[in-house]
């Protein structure tokens, strides 16, 4: 008998011994993890990732998270590749330190940005405020990667309100957008003021959108979503006011004037959230525009075929035959719950996450319940193409999410060599990531980082 | 017996002197039945030294038998174990002892029948003597190698029928006249009534009366008690054979010789009930006996304690002798008589609890079929003894249980539980660490894993705590099974003591003698007769006569 208790104990150890546990797996495991997460500045304090934009040139791509609106600044992110991601932001935009400045809810990134003097890579306009040099010293401020900043001039009313704002610093939001083409067109809106502007591409000046008479658009969230579409002959401008449920579509072919084309609405939320992308193979940007459950992508070329007109009508059945390209929503897949209350299509984008020349739109749900941690929110990563329904093919979220992270408050597609990624804020706990992996991808197919 | 003889006369004698005969026998029975007794034992003494000499004699240890012989005769004073020592020193060409014998017995017995031979023999023994010394006189001038003394001339036949035997002659009543005859002569006619002169190759060899005790060698004799008072004339033949003891009791009164039954078995001591089944009265003798008894059929029990007991019927004709040599059987349970060295300990056999022995009791006794048997003893704080023994048949095996106390396990068991205790905790450990790293190898599948996710961390802690409570746990369980397994102490053990065989209410226990190399089953042997029952007659009367050897 204990000879046998001898045995067995041996055994034990044996076994034990051959599975005990390595803590160097870990290690092994978060290594070039698939999702990089930047780091926050001390100096912003609020809102790291309210806001997010981004920019590529000559391979160098940038991306700016900004903070909360007129109160926090923006921190710049040199991204670099998969190997060595920049998760340190390389510069503060919009600090206001020494220049009064108010940091926008949506900014706009420039690959090449024409200044008063000359041109400059990679800016972004972060908002409005002074600048010390131009002609110009306060208007929508424009920061370059160079270090430099420039004002542009905005219309009168917004002016002048900018000139309160600076003296009693009482600012006023100033949502903006551009596209991704080498010289981006620069759409603005003062919602306060149920105005907008454009400033088309390698030019300072504004050009004013003007509405039919009777469009609807008195409502405080007039042009807090914006869109800006490169289509072959000019660019298709887009503006929600979800409170109307309504978008407004202009269209200008490259020079400073502008048509009204119509007005996409009927659905409760329409214009919530705006983006602009190649979802299909077009060569042409698409308009993605999320209501209050669904989200759809209009053919951006259809668009901007559509004729000047007058009228005031809100419909999506002005929409010539062919031009939707597709509608889905959070619930029209089986595999995930609790949309309802996500906040599904917060904030949207396009990318071609895969590279194959076609984007994925990538939907927010930042209020998204992700393993028991109620509104870590989650970006819903669909495949839209035109010859097939929309697809759910991957969702994203945080690992380390925490309750109220809010995933998905915004969203970009920064380039990366031959394809997108996907940048996401969490404005809720002051995050913002980058995500490197795709199922779309082929296995392998994106470096260590991804299976 | 008395009133069954005294009847066969009751016409020649008056009422008065059988109701005489019949006081004196009641008076005299219990003496008689003491002298009968005493008188029995001491023939089977006899007899038993007898037979011993005659053994070792024929075996060829002379010294020994010589040495037997003379044992015998001090105990008790028979010529025929004097003769019987002179032939062994004769046999070992010891002259002087031989001749000392021989001469005593001519001086002691000069009444023996073969007194003439005998003095032949000392007179051939005496010359060879002188042969001898003038031998070796003469061989002193040769050499010392010359020769040994030249052989003694003895008389014909004297090797195995050189011993004489005893011949005890009883009459009932006693102080019967009696003769001997000896046939000389093998091919003479049957001793007819009569004379010796009638009966050419006969000669009378004793005249005396009964009782005696006659030396008598080899050969066939015939014995002729004569008239006396109102009894008639009996005789009988009577084959002496050597070195025996031989008895012949002639019934006058009864007219018929009795019977002689001899009960013999391989347990020394076993009682003996004459036509008593139920045992209603006093035992009959122990083992061996033998005893005239009536003839006639008579049953035989025999029991031993842890012996099964033996039943078996025997026909006796009158006169005729017949030894029942029983075999008993031991019974197919035995005991176990077992106490311990601790207060109490509790026994089981095949796993059967038998009882409980606690210190101050009686050993515990425990009746168990015979053979193999495990045998388990326990006792609290002590260690368990197990182990396999053979319960005997029909005796008692005492067995003496060493209950050595437990070697103290507290230490261990400190050990095995903490051990547990941090195998269990590592075990948990490492399920969590095991189940984060599959979430976090998940997540990476899916392209959601970030680099700083808390659960990395934990993970790891999980996996080192688990590691270390492995560690611990392993050389806590190797500690304590090294303290399980260490015992300094010796193991519970049982001593069996020496065999002993079942009580005996009825005397001290019989002794089992060992088993001759091949015994009949359940033996109601019947040998040969060596009584002769022998019917006598003469002109003036008739009776019976009984002659046996053994």
């Amino acid at each position: 008998m204990r000879a046998r208790l001898l045995e067995l104990n041996l055994l034990g150890c044996l076994v034990l011994g051959t599975s005990a546990c390595s803590w160097s797996r870990f290690d092994d495991v978060t290594r070039d993890a698939p999702v990089v997460l930047f780091e926050k500045p001390g100096s912003m304090a609020d809102g790291f990732g309210v806001s997010l934009a981004t920019a590529t040139n000559q391979g160098q791509t940038e991306v700016l998270v900004g903070g909360t609106s007129n109160v926090s600044a923006a921190a710049l992110y040199e991204i670099g590749d998969e190997d060595s991601p920049g998760t340190t932001a390389s510069d503060g935009y919009c600090t206001g330190d020494d220049q009064a400045c108010f940091l926008s809810s949506l900014t706009g990134g420039f690959a090449n940005a024409t200044g008063p003097d000359k041109g400059r890579p990679l800016c972004f306009a972060v908002g409005t405020g002074t600048v010390d040099d131009g002609p110009i010293k306060s208007g929508l401020v424009v920061s370059c990667q160079d270090t430099t900043e420039y004002a542009l001039g905005m219309p009168k009313v917004a002016q002048d309100l900018l000139a309160i704002s600076i003296a009693e610093n009482q600012p006023h939001d100033h949502p903006m957008a551009t596209d991704r083409a080498d010289d981006p067109v620069l759409l603005a809106s003062l919602p306060d003021e149920r105005l907008a502007w454009f400033y088309p591409a390698r030019s300072t000046q504004f050009s004013e959108l003007l509405l039919p008479d009777g469009a609807q658009q008195d409502d405080p969230s007039f042009g807090r979503s914006l869109a800006v579409l490169a289509v072959d002959g000019g660019r298709v401008l887009a503006l929600g006011v979800p409170g109307k449920s309504r978008v407004f579509l202009w269209k200008t072919d490259g020079g400073s004037n502008s048509s009204y084309i119509g007005c996409l609405g009927g659905i409760d939320g329409m214009g919530r959230a705006l983006a602009a992308g190649r979802v299909d193979a077009d060569g042409n940007d698409d308009l993605v525009v999320s209501d209050a459950s669904t989200v759809h992508v209009v053919d951006g070329a259809r668009l901007f075929q559509l004729p000047q007109t007058a009228s005031s009508a809100c419909s999506l059945s002005l929409l010539p035959p062919g031009a939707m390209l597709g509608s889905f929503g959070c619930a029209s897949t089986g595999s995930l719950t609790g949309c309802e209350k996500s906040e599904f299509g917060a904030a949207l984008a396009v990318g071609d996450l895969d590279g194959d020349g076609d984007g994925e739109v990538i939907v927010g749900a930042p209020k998204m319940t992700v393993r028991d941690r109620a509104n870590a929110g989650a970006l819903l990563v669909y495949d839209a193409e035109m010859s097939t329904d929309a697809a759910l093919v991957d969702v994203n979220f945080i690992s380390s999410a925490e309750g109220g992270d809010e995933l998905g408050r915004s969203i970009v597609t920064p380039h990366l060599a031959k394809r997108d990624i996907i940048a996401a804020g969490a404005p809720g706990n002051g995050k913002a990531a980058l995500f490197y992996c795709s199922s779309l991808l082929a296995h392998g197919a994106a470096g260590s980082r991804c299976p | 017996m008395f009133a069954a003889v005294s009847s066969g006369f009751l016409s020649r004698r008056g009422a008065l002197v059988l109701l005489l005969v019949a006081l004196l026998a009641a008076l005299a029975a219990g003496a008689l039945a003491q002298t009968k007794d005493s008188s029995g034992k001491r023939l089977e003494s006899i007899r038993s030294e007898m037979d011993r000499g005659q053994g070792l004699y024929l075996a060829g240890n002379y010294a020994g038998a010589a040495e037997v012989f003379e044992a015998g005769y001090a105990a008790y004073p028979y010529s025929a174990f004097l003769f019987n020592a002179g032939v062994c020193y004769q046999k070992q060409n010891d002259f002087d002892r031989a001749l000392a014998k021989f001469n005593e017995y001519v001086r002691v017995d000069p009444g023996a029948p073969d007194l003439d031979k005998v003095k032949l023999r000392i007179s051939a023994l005496e010359a060879a003597k002188a042969a001898a010394a003038a031998t070796a006189l003469g061989d002193a001038g040769v050499g010392a190698d010359a020769g040994a003394p030249p052989p003694v001339v003895l008389p014909s036949g004297d090797e195995q029928n050189a011993m004489k035997s005893l011949v005890v002659i009883e009459t009932e009543p006693e102080g019967a006249p009696f003769r001997v005859y000896q046939r000389l002569d093998p091919n003479a006619p049957r001793f007819a009534p009569g004379a010796a002169t009638a009966n050419p190759g006969w000669k009378e060899v004793v005249a005396t009366r009964a009782p005696a005790n006659l030396t008598l060698d080899v050969g066939q004799y015939h014995v002729v008690v004569e008239k006396f008072r109102d009894f008639n004339e009996s005789e009988a033949d009577m084959a002496v054979t050597p070195g025996h003891v031989h008895q012949l009791k002639a019934n006058l009164s009864q007219g018929k010789f009795m019977a002689f039954l001899r009960v013999t078995s391989n347990v020394i001591g076993a009682h003996v009930w004459i036509d008593d089944k139920k045992k209603t009265r006093p035992l009959w003798s122990d083992t061996p006996h033998g005893e005239l008894v009536p003839g006639g059929k008579h049953d035989v029990l025999v029991e031993a304690p842890g012996f099964e007991p033996f039943q078996a019927s025997v026909e006796l004709e009158h006169g005729e002798q017949k030894q029942l040599e029983v075999h008993m059987v031991r019974v197919s349970y035995g005991v176990l008589r077992i106490d311990a060295s601790v207060p109490e300990v509790k026994v089981r056999i095949d796993a059967q609890v038998k009882g409980v022995w606690r210190s101050g009791s009686e050993p515990l006794d425990v009746r168990f079929d015979s053979g193999r048997h495990q045998l388990t003893i326990e006792s609290d704080g002590r260690k368990t003894f197990e182990g396999m023994i053979v319960v005997p048949r029909g005796q008692i095996l005492p067995l003496h249980a060493q209950m050595i106390p437990k070697y103290p396990r507290g230490p261990a068991w400190t050990q095995a539980i903490i051990g547990a205790a941090f195998l269990g905790a590592a075990l948990y450990a490492g399920s969590e660490s095991d189940r984060m790293y599959d979430q976090l190898q998940q997540d990476r599948e899916g392209g959601n894993l970030e680099g700083s996710d808390s659960r990395a961390t934990r993970g790891k802690w999980f996996a080192i705590g688990a590691d270390a409570g492995f560690v611990v746990a392993g050389v806590l369980g190797g500690i304590s099974t090294y303290n399980f397994i260490k015992d300094p102490l010796p193991e519970s053990s049982v001593k069996p003591g020496k065999l002993q065989e079942f009580e005996d209410p009825l005397k001290a226990r019989p002794v089992a003698q060992r088993a001759p190399g091949k015994l009949p089953n359940a033996v109601a042997a019947e040998r040969a007769p060596r009584l002769e029952f022998k019917p006598s007659a003469s002109s003036t009367g008739g009776g019976l006569i009984l002659g046996g050897r053994f």
